[in-house]
């Protein structure tokens, strides 16, 4: 069941040089297929990994993910 | 496919093929369940299981990218979690409907084989679990 969280890593990756989720999932600690879930709305990253995927992009939290209900 | 779902799928297909073939030969009535017959067949069978998995295990260690044999995370770690408590009810039902043969006065070595069969389902259970769960992506 997707989840009422929105984000927008698709759109951060691609502005970071075509980031691939393997590199995110590498800087963040996570697998691939936890960023692809994530990145399709499907799995809601805890509030470290939230924090650490914005920091890597270099942008706040709510720039990231947005409350969408 | 992550190397965790291929775990998850060679516990499947490794379970269903050994316990399948011991399971199979006791019900067919090939080996009597009382006897050395039952107990060779079953060692036969974990061995086979654990050399298969073994073989397994390292075929998919080196086809899956070093990014799927990463450590596993929190959604993994999650998907283990949820898995295991499903397949722990499963094993809880399972074990208390022991009491139904149990009254029915079948012999103890009938009895150690509904525990084995018992454990072989909740062990099932948790791996189809996690598969259900990795391709949903949960």
């Amino acid at each position: 069941m997707a989840v009422p969280i929105a984000n927008q890593i698709r759109r951060l990756r691609f502005d970071h040089g075509e980031m691939t989720q393997s590199d995110l999932a590498e800087k963040i600690g996570m697998t691939r297929q936890t960023v692809a879930a994530i990145e399709a709305g499907k799995y809601s990253p805890s509030l470290e990994a939230a924090f650490r995927i914005a920091h890597v992009f270099g942008v706040r939290l709510d720039d990231v993910f947005q409350w969408t209900e | 496919m992550s190397f965790r779902e291929k775990s998850a799928w060679i516990t499947v297909v490794t379970v269903l093929l050994c316990f399948g073939a011991y399971f199979g030969a006791i019900a067919a009535g090939w080996v009597h369940a009382r006897g050395l017959g039952a107990l060779y067949l079953l060692a036969h069978s974990v061995i086979a299981l654990v050399v298969l998995q073994l073989v397994l295990i390292l075929i998919a260690i080196r086809t899956t990218p070093r990014d799927g044999r990463a450590r596993h995370d929190e959604r993994e770690a999650a998907i283990l979690a949820r898995s295991h408590t499903i397949g722990y009810y499963v094993l809880l039902i399972s074990v208390v409907l022991l009491f139904v043969p149990v009254h029915f006065g079948h012999p103890p070595a009938d009895l150690l084989n509904f525990v084995l069969l018992d454990v072989v389902i909740s062990v099932l259970t948790v791996a189809v679990a996690q598969i259900v769960m990795f391709r949903r992506g949960a």
